[in-house]
């Protein structure tokens, strides 16, 4: 309750201070007020315009997350099992990590056009490496011990890897997950900025073309409000479904 | 005590690494182990003690020599021989309840599903778990985790239970309360043991014979020593102390 109550106290000085310094310190044109926002937000919202932008964007990032997700888990387990595929991969891996979604757009357009499947790829691409280095450091940290004492029960190369291995693996995998989440969110805009004609990220850079602030201020918060809210759905999801596998990492 | 001979361990030299980095571990290590025995292998830390456990478990093989179980050669860890580790909290499956965590090894051994209950009801009722079965790893003390890991041991009825120091993170009270508990489980149901340990008073409170380690590299059994003490043994008891005078100047 207190907490709550602090986060909303929180939000409300901030928006505070943004009135103060948009209309006594800055130019309103520059940095729009909060009242302003609001309002040019209202016909976006009645409209549906603001919506059509969120699901296209979602969607976007829905698709490459979950692919990307699914790929990097699989190779990242054989990474972190397999000692002669981390060897060979390893080094490739290391240096393909630093090209970031955004180094990748020029590519992606020439290779895949503005169309959707431009920026599957790159939401696709940015999610791959962040899940997969933590799928490989959580098997390859599966406990020694723990796999040990279950080879000795009697339990099957198969049994260690799917009963003890991955489960030791799942709080990495799933914070890598997160991580990529909100990472997929931030990498989602530049790509729609410079290859798209629609998305949260085309919503900025026309309205940047036509000089509106105000709805550009509008794309802002809404990009806000999306990472928060999906952040805090993948924590609920995560509790529900998996809480017995990620509460225990406090004891060993 | 006077059984068959259960575990023959022949002339076993273990070297790790290679070459110039060749570390010689033990080094001609010969050791039988009766049915039913209760042995304590006692030395400085460092001595090899778990590197002899681990051959004896199968997780490693000897450089040189023989280990034989029940007359054929050790190959690999099996559930005739259990190993006991010192870490409860990560050899047990911190994501399954302590029922759970026995029911892991009923289902790695392939009993099949009616037995379950009847199993499960016995061994947590023998280390005094019943009322905690639902309870996780996590939620219960030090020298629960333990009696958790003996219960889940004996779920797969070993013939030898291999403990490496296991009460040795323990405090002093909590470590001679699981030593009254692990005589009373051996006595119950005549399982052969070899316990490791540095700690003299823990030998002589447990054992049938105390195997004494010379310091590595290559480390060998120096001297074996009867103790034919009706248990429970006091330490204070002329007898008793005078083997312990005799094992303190031996490792001095």
């Amino acid at each position: 309750m207190r907490a709550a109550g602090l986060f909303a106290g929180s939000i409300i000085v901030a928006f505070a201070v943004w009135q103060f310094l948009s209309t006594v310190v800055f130019n309103p044109f520059l940095i729009p007020p909060p009242l302003l926002v609001f309002k040019t937000m209202v016909p976006m919202i009645e409209n549906g315009e603001i919506f059509r932008h969120v699901a296209i964007s979602l969607a976007r990032v829905a698709v490459g997350f979950i692919t990307g997700c699914a790929a990097a888990i699989v190779l990242g387990v054989m990474l972190g099992r397999i000692k002669l595929v981390n060897d060979l991969l390893d080094p490739v891996i290391e240096l393909l990590r630093y090209l970031s979604p955004t180094a990748m757009i020029p590519i992606a357009v020439i290779w895949f056009g503005i169309g959707e499947t431009s920026k599957y790829f790159l939401i696709f691409w940015g999610t791959f490496f962040i899940v997969l280095i933590n799928t490989t450091a959580g098997v390859m940290r599966a406990p020694v011990i723990r796999q040990r004492a279950a080879e000795c029960l009697g339990a099957s190369e198969l049994q260690i890897f799917l009963l003890v291995v991955i489960p030791s693996a799942a709080p990495y995998i799933v914070t890598g997950m997160r991580i990529a989440m909100a990472s997929s969110f931030m990498s989602i805009i530049p790509a729609e900025i410079l290859a798209a004609d629609s998305g949260i990220g085309f919503l900025l850079q026309q309205s940047s073309v036509l000089l509106q602030t105000n709805r550009i201020f509008v794309a802002l918060l809404t990009i806000c409000v999306l990472g928060f809210v999906s952040d805090r759905l993948f924590r609920i999801v995560v509790d529900r479904m998996l809480s017995r596998y990620m509460s225990y990492i406090s004891l060993t | 005590m006077g059984g068959s001979v259960l575990l023959a361990v022949r002339n076993v030299r273990k070297s790790f690494g290679e070459n110039a980095d060749r570390y010689l571990a033990l080094d001609g290590i010969n050791l039988e182990i009766s049915e039913g025995e209760f042995v304590c292998l006692l030395g400085p830390s460092g001595c090899g003690k778990s590197t002899l456990l681990n051959i004896l478990a199968g997780f490693d093989r000897a450089s040189e020599g023989s280990v034989d179980f029940e007359g054929a050669p050790v190959r690999g860890a099996g559930r005739d021989r259990v190993m006991f580790f010192q870490d409860a909290g990560a050899a047990l499956l911190p994501w399954l309840s302590a029922e759970e965590n026995v029911r892991f090894a009923l289902r790695v051994r392939k009993v099949s599903k009616a037995e379950w209950p009847t199993i499960i009801d016995k061994v947590l009722t023998m280390v005094g778990l019943k009322e905690h079965s639902r309870k996780f790893p996590s939620q219960l003390s030090g020298g629960m985790r333990q009696r958790l890991q003996i219960a889940r041991a004996l779920a797969v009825e070993p013939k030898v239970l291999l403990m490496d120091e296991p009460f040795g993170a323990l405090d002093a009270l909590t470590r001679r309360r699981m030593h009254g508990f692990l005589l009373e489980i051996w006595q119950r149901t005549g399982k052969t043991i070899v316990f490791v340990t540095h700690d003299i008073a823990e030998a002589v409170t447990l054992a049938d014979r105390i195997c004494i380690m010379s310091l590595g590299p290559g480390s060998r059994i120096t001297e074996v020593i009867p103790v034919a003490l009706p248990r429970p043994r006091d330490l204070a008891d002329p007898s008793a102390a005078r083997i312990f005078k005799h094992v303190e100047k031996l490792l001095a």
